[in-house]
């Protein structure tokens, strides 16, 4: 019988990170992976040290196409089986959009969009007949409004709260729970990444990476939209409620003090 | 010299049709793109006949790779300056998504998305230095509510609302529009590719491609979204304040699958 694993992507650092952390200390044995193989690899051993969960290093690059057939075809070969997908691995863009090299924005959608779906329609199916499992989709507020100057960013995160809001009602009766975690401003590499100035934010307005792990597992239990963060919450519902031309001038101000 | 073309991709039947043959007879010259050749071949035979204007064809299948850089490159080659975009080119399917066949939902990706995206990366810029252009981009009402059964279509219509929303904020000031079109239930194909029941829907809530053509072009500069048809916008403005897991629920009730 296969041993089941916690599979996280984009475990090298940030959310990826804490949530590999944080699972870890429950007792669940993990895959890793992410582009950086030896940081997936010190994590790894430092998890099986101060956890004792048996944790795997396996690098991918999710963003190239076969890259998540290989990963899901290497943890087979291992014979191992995915219980728990964490689709975390992402990044963003900042600017406006005519003036962004296209080819980044393209590379942004296959990392954040197509790779979780791909992941998820390989490992889903074989979760569904064993009638348990989970999948974690870590998308952002950013899902839930427009927003100019991360157009193409913001937009891949209304595709994943879409996607995991109507396969949570798809699933429901399966015993797979199908969990969407939008993290606000968080303290991980994700800014320098997307060259945003966050200099001017208050600290106030940020969570940590472990916070956000924390509530997430936490969350894993039943189906559902997790906003983290009380003022993150009050911000979602004005932007669901309030017209979304106004939720994206807001955005824009917002942006352009940054980009 | 180069000729100023709108370009029309899903041009081979439904709205993508109905919008190309609408610019026509505003006078625009075509550029007509879509896997079907025949079919596009006649539309531009039948156009230029009736409103004088020049139709080109580029049949492509915009969900593989490097077609829409190669889309672009002929469109250079033939000296064709697109400065009306249509990305209407997409489709849907029907199920379970743990049930689906995993290469149709990833090519609903490339095409409802990916592709829109590229060829809207790749013509916008020369769009922006010559202070003029338009930008369609079909969505959907899917947009606005999640559908279970339809996950995977309906989340690329939450992109493409998104997306094509925060670059109008961004286009500002720069001469050139976009417009994001939502129409709801239409008469078109795309029911029978996705093998989605549409006779419980009474006709009073399903439009044509025409008129949702018609309403998109009149749209253009006035506002950056049309949401199709009158009792459409209702719909959408009062659901905003429906709970969404509650709205996501009634959503899966909406959509049936055609019998036999």
């Amino acid at each position: 019988m296969a041993e089941q694993v916690v599979l996280v992507t984009g475990a090298s650092s940030g959310i990826g990170e804490a949530l590999a952390r944080r699972i870890a200390r429950d007792g669940h044995p993990l895959v890793l992976t992410a582009r950086r193989l030896d940081r997936l690899e010190a994590l790894a051993r430092e998890l099986e040290s101060a956890h004792g969960v048996h944790a795997v290093a396996i690098a991918s690059d999710l963003g190239q196409p076969g890259g998540p057939a290989a990963l899901v075809d290497e943890i087979a070969r291992r014979d191992l089986a995915v219980d728990w997908l964490v689709n975390n691995a992402g990044f963003g863009t900042a600017g406006r959009f005519d003036r962004l090299p296209v080819e980044r924005e393209l590379a942004e959608i296959r990392l954040n969009v197509k790779a979780p779906v791909e992941l998820t329609g390989r490992l889903l199916p074989a979760m569904v007949r064993r009638g348990r499992g989970v999948v974690m989709n870590v998308a952002s507020m950013a899902g839930f409004g427009p927003m100019p100057f991360s157009a193409t960013y913001a937009a891949t995160k209304a595709f994943l709260l879409s996607f995991s809001e109507a396969l949570a009602v798809e699933l429901s009766g399966t015993g797979v729970h199908l969990v969407c975690v939008c993290p606000g401003f968080t303290r991980t590499e994700f800014q320098e990444k997307a060259k945003i100035d966050v200099s001017a934010l208050p600290s106030f307005a940020w969570m940590s990476a472990e916070t956000v792990a924390d509530q997430a597992v936490r969350a894993a239990r039943k189906s559902g939209v997790l906003v983290n963060g009380t003022m993150n919450n009050l911000t979602t519902v004005f932007m669901r409620l309030a017209p979304r031309s106004l939720v994206a001038r807001v955005a824009a101000s917002g942006m352009r003090g940054q980009v | 010299m180069a000729r100023e073309i709108a370009l029309v991709t899903g041009a081979s039947s439904g709205i993508g049709e109905a919008l190309a043959r609408r610019l026509a007879r505003d006078g625009l010259h075509l550029g007509l793109v879509a896997r079907r050749a025949e079919r596009l071949e006649a539309l531009a035979t039948e156009l230029h006949a009736a409103y004088s204007i020049e139709a080109d064809v580029l049949p492509a299948d915009l969900t593989k790779s490097g077609a829409v850089a190669g889309l672009v490159s002929e469109l250079g080659s033939r000296g064709l300056d697109v400065d009306w975009l249509v990305n209407n080119a997409g489709f849907g399917t029907l199920g379970r998504f743990d049930t689906l066949p995993l290469d149709r939902e990833l090519d609903q990706v490339a095409l409802n998305v990916e592709a829109l995206v590229e060829l809207t990366g790749r013509l916008l810029p020369p769009m922006v230095r010559r202070g003029r252009g338009v930008v369609m981009n079909l969505a959907s009402i899917g947009a606005y509510t999640p559908t279970p059964n339809m996950a995977t279509y309906t989340a690329t219509k939450a992109f493409v609302l998104s997306f094509s929303e925060a670059v109008a904020v961004e286009l500002a000031g720069t001469g050139v529009r976009m417009l994001c079109v939502c129409p709801g239930v239409t008469r078109t194909e795309f029911q029978d590719r996705a093998n989605v029941e549409t006779g419980h829907v009474p006709s009073f809530l399903q439009q044509s491609a025409e008129q949702v053509a018609d309403e998109a072009v009149r749209a253009v500069g006035h506002r950056p979204v049309v949401v199709n048809g009158l009792l459409n916008r209702v719909g959408v403005g009062l659901l905003k304040f429906v709970p969404h897991p509650l709205l996501t629920r009634a959503a899966a009730g909406f959509i049936r699958a055609r019998e036999g």
